[in-house]
């Protein structure tokens, strides 16, 4: 540990760190453009400058080490003129189209400017122009007259993806973002440009004039698109009284979090959201003599739950066949688990999971689903689709089935939804195979929902629900905790598993991997 | 001064001096012989200490000293790299020593590269100095054919190998580490320091970044020893200076005196002072990033620290002589334009700084001088100096404010006048 003082507090920090962390762990912010935790310091911005005593000139707070007894200010009157002076730097040649800008209202430049700002500009000569419209790849659009040559991006592309494809050119006034002739930013990491530049620089052709960051709200939840399992966040419109909007979520962004995906996210994963709006199912459906009816959930459900329970009681459950996909939670995958491996015995318990996809070694894995790893240490044992022996007939045929990939994983089902007696389907999109079931019920996405899931590297995340599920979908943990309760084989096992949280902590109890998760 | 104290250039006139056989018959490659056949490394290091040889290529940074922060022991390569970008407006020094006695810097890289214990060493020299590149290679072919460098050399167990790279034309590429980055095939852009190049240089390894003149000092520190380099010049600022004298003189040129020397005495009695009809207005006493002197600021010992205690400095020791027809708008116009075209564009301050100065100093000069101007070329200066990433941005920041602060009269004269046209 090292003792310092940062503007008058005395601290002991880790040894080691820079200016920069040392005073971010006491609440002390200090603006700066072109440092980015990821990467080593660049220096370049020179925003970051403070005051330390017996040095005649200001030191950088994000390259300079803490040494014991250091006495630093990040407020003084030189440092904060020279923060005012680097400001005014950057916006002498900025083409201040913040209105238009995507960028407004979550920019770094436009908060530091507000904070240290010199409103009546001294700039009386003609700005530079640039180009405002180059399209970097196949995502992305670069403004040169925005960008502040900070090379976040020049510097994410040499050091994380390796790729390399952008450069400085030119010199002086005249540098400029460009890609290598014959080499745009087409690898599957290029959203996160977007994402890491500071201002409104490189913008994402996806959200670019969309809306403004302001309407938007943040919602943290996971990528369900792979076994990796990505902390993201879902931006999400709530709309205008009295005005329709054609989309609800807007952009996923990365979340933070260095047990999995630091700062980054793949273009698979940002990309693909569509699937939370399009084609959803919101109604529940009964299908009588050819005709589907709009149905009410509760009477439903019973009547499930009644044909299970004539089942169970002529001791024939090896009659009830279950379809489970691993983008379920933990939560609902340990409930599935009690209810239909361990209350009702020999269900035939199939896993159908959208066919696996090229990984990209390094975020992206093979796997579609996000939960295959909690399937497997939660204990269910589901047999591989189709069964080895043929099944002849079935008289309960119920399928949780997970659309977001396609629906071609299902097209052997069919032969078996005819032998059926009687057979419901969860779904959260509108599939064909609603015209085969007896029911249908509308069920939430991953988005939708609280719980967690456990990804390929076996690292536990929770998250809570970031969007509201549309119309009368609920969740699979809901739907089974029903199941299990109207069973009333272990009534009072499921009657206090009443949050997600409790059904955790009774995972937990059960399953050593899960204890001491908080 | 007297010719006795010369050495530097005391053999430049001697017909064919490049080749090896002339340098050879006088004396040549003797110091390096007796370095690397009579001297441990850690005593030659001593000497070059005990003569503290300052830096001649602008920051007068002892030379011994810098040497010694090369960690030895480690199992990476060393590297030497001579700076011979000489990029600083009106130096004209280093290439007058290289094309002249090509030879002497070789040996001056063979005794600093032993001393250091590198094996490969690189002569980085601006682009535009073709010829000399090629005469530096003859050079390092007949060094290598007589055995002075290549494998085993002086029969003793040392390697050296010199490598001679060309610049492409940055100004910038003469800073030290944006050398390194345009030697290792990167775009010019220096580093941030800490890590310094001695202990990660060249490809991350250990690396000595001297200047052609400083390491041409050191066969002749090895030959005579500290102290008779201590006598010549100032006990703290040994050794001569080779001083480019350009501008109004009477006769330009090269002129190697020792340190301490008074400006005057150089401009006046060596340089053939100003043509006839001219008087003197200002000096640029060392280089173009050196803050203007006025003419009444001449009585000064040409040393490191009599020119920083004077608010400029030695620098490259480029000596630029301004008279009084010529208009300081134009020297700062000239300042302004350069730096703005050779700011390599890295830092902000810089960048955007030296441009939005050159904009002015442009508009200015096209006759839109407005109230206010020069107030605000000194505030933006101020801005920059001290606050940028590497020293470009003080060696542009420097000699604007000198020349405004110095010359504000005139230039808000000509400010007005021009309006009038």
């Amino acid at each position: 540990m090292v003792k310092i003082t940062i503007d008058g507090r005395q601290v002991e920090v880790k040894e080691g760190m820079t200016i920069l962390q040392a005073a971010e762990s006491i609440g002390i912010e200090i603006p700066h453009l072109c440092f980015h935790p990821a990467f080593p310091p660049e220096g370049s911005c020179r925003l970051c400058l403070v005051e330390i005593e017996g040095r005649p000139k200001l030191e950088l707070a994000c390259s300079t080490i803490v040494q014991e007894g250091m006495t630093i200010s990040t407020q003084s009157e030189t440092v904060r003129q020279a923060r005012r002076s680097v400001l005014e730097f950057l916006l002498a040649e900025h083409p201040l189209d913040c209105p238009i800008c995507d960028k407004a209202g979550n920019c770094q430049l436009q908060d530091y400017y507000q904070e240290y700002g010199l409103f009546d500009s001294q700039f009386k000569e003609n700005k530079e122009r640039k180009s405002k419209k180059v399209a970097l790849g196949k995502n992305l659009i670069l403004d040169r007259e925005r960008c502040i040559l900070c090379t976040r991006c020049v510097r994410f592309l040499k050091e994380i993806t390796r790729t390399g494809e952008l450069g400085v050119f030119q010199r002086g006034l005249r540098s400029e973002i460009d890609y290598f002739p014959g080499q745009p930013v087409d690898n599957n990491y290029s959203g996160n440009l977007a994402e890491l530049c500071p201002v409104g620089a490189i913008t994402d052709k996806d959200f670019r004039f969309q809306t403004r960051s302001w309407f938007l709200q943040s919602g943290p939840s996971i990528c369900p698109h792979c076994s990796r399992a990505c902390s993201i966040y879902i931006d999400y419109h709530v709309g205008f009284p009295r005005v329709e909007l054609d989309k609800y979520v807007y952009r996923i962004r990365a979340r933070e979090n260095p047990e999995i995906n630091d700062y980054w996210i793949c273009d698979f994963g940002r990309y693909n959201y569509a699937y939370l709006e399009k084609k959803r199912a919101t109604k529940v459906l009964v299908r009588e003599n050819g005709q589907a009816q709009e149905g009410d959930w509760d009477s439903q459900i019973e009547r499930l739950v009644k044909k299970i329970k004539e089942f169970y009681l002529k001791k024939k459950t090896n009659r009830i066949g279950l379809v489970l996909h691993s983008a379920l939670t933990n939560e609902e995958l340990y409930l599935a688990k009690k209810i239909f491996q361990e209350d009702l015995p020999e269900v035939n318990i199939f896993l159908i999971d959208p066919p696996e996809g090229e990984g990209d070694n390094w975020l992206l894995t093979p796997s579609r689903t996000p939960n295959l790893k909690g399937l497997e240490l939660i204990g269910l044992q589901p047999q591989k689709f189709p069964p080895e022996k043929p099944l002849t007939e079935l008289e309960i045929l119920i399928i949780f089935a997970y659309l977001p990939h396609g629906e071609d994983q299902y097209n052997q089902l069919r032969s078996l939804l005819e032998k059926s007696h009687f057979s419901v389907l969860f779904t959260a999109h509108q599939t064909a195979l609603m015209n085969q079931v007896d029911v249908v019920f509308p069920t939430t996405l991953l988005a939708e929902k609280e719980g967690s899931v456990v990804n390929v590297e076996e690292k536990l995340q929770k998250f809570p629900a970031a969007l509201t599920p549309p119309g009368t979908a609920r969740s699979e943990r809901e739907i089974l905790l029903t199941l299990g309760r109207g069973l009333g084989i272990n009534f009072s096992f499921y009657r206090q598993l009443k949050t997600p949280a409790a059904v955790f902590d009774q995972l937990s109890q059960d399953i050593s991997y899960f204890r001491g998760s908080k | 001064m007297a010719d006795k104290e010369k050495y530097l250039t005391k053999l430049f006139g001697l017909k064919n001096l490049h080749k090896i056989e002339v340098y050879l018959q006088n004396g040549g490659y003797e110091a390096a012989k007796k370095a690397i056949k009579t001297k441990k490394p850690q005593d030659i290091l001593n000497e070059v200490k005990a003569a503290n040889l300052r830096g001649r290529g602008g920051a007068g940074f002892p030379a011994g000293v810098k040497w010694g922060f090369v960690p030895q022991g480690v199992e990476k390569p060393k590297y030497l790299c001579v700076n011979a970008d000489e990029g600083e407006p009106g130096t004209f020094k280093d290439k007058y020593i290289m094309s002249h006695n090509p030879h002497l810097l070789l040996e001056g890289i063979i005794i600093t590269s032993y001393c250091v214990g590198i094996h490969q060493a690189f002569i980085y020299i601006r682009g535009e100095y073709e010829m000399i590149a090629r005469r530096l290679e003859k050079a390092i072919e007949e060094a290598t054919a007589k055995g002075f460098l290549g494998k085993n050399i002086f029969g003793s167990n040392f390697d050296l190998e010199v490598i001679v790279h060309r610049g492409a034309g940055a100004y910038i590429c003469g800073e030290e580490t944006a050398l390194l980055e345009s030697l290792e095939g990167k775009r010019g852009h220096p580093r941030l320091k800490p890590p310094f190049p001695a202990s990660i240089g060249l490809f991350g390894c250990p690396t000595v970044i001297n200047n052609v003149e400083t390491i041409a000092n050191i066969p002749f520190i090895m030959a005579r020893g500290a102290e008779w380099f201590t006598q010549i010049g100032l006990p703290k600022d040994g050794g001569t200076r080779i001083f480019g004298v350009s501008g109004a003189v009477k006769k330009p040129g090269i002129y190697e005196l020792p340190l301490g020397t008074s400006l005057r005495e150089l401009i006046y009695n060596y340089a053939g002072g100003l043509p006839e009809g001219k008087k003197l207005k200002a000096v640029i006493p060392g280089g173009m990033s050196a803050p203007v002197l006025k003419a009444d600021e001449i009585d000064i010992p040409l040393d490191f620290e009599s020119l920083m205690k004077a608010g400029s400095m030695l620098g490259s020791g480029a000596v630029i002589v301004i008279d009084h027809e010529t208009s300081m708008l134009d020297v700062l116009r000239v300042v302004s334009k350069f730096y703005a075209h050779e700011s390599c564009g890295q830092c902000t301050p810089c960048r955007v700084g030296v441009a939005w100065i050159n904009k002015i100093v442009q508009r200015i000069a096209a006759g839109g001088g407005q109230p206010g101007d020069l107030e605000t070329i000194t505030r933006l200066a101020s801005a920059i100096k001290g606050k940028t990433l590497c020293p470009l941005g003080d060696a542009a920041a420097m000699p604007i404010l000198a020349i405004v602060e110095k010359f504000k009269d005139e230039l808000l004269d000509q400010i007005g006048s021009l309006k009038d046209n």
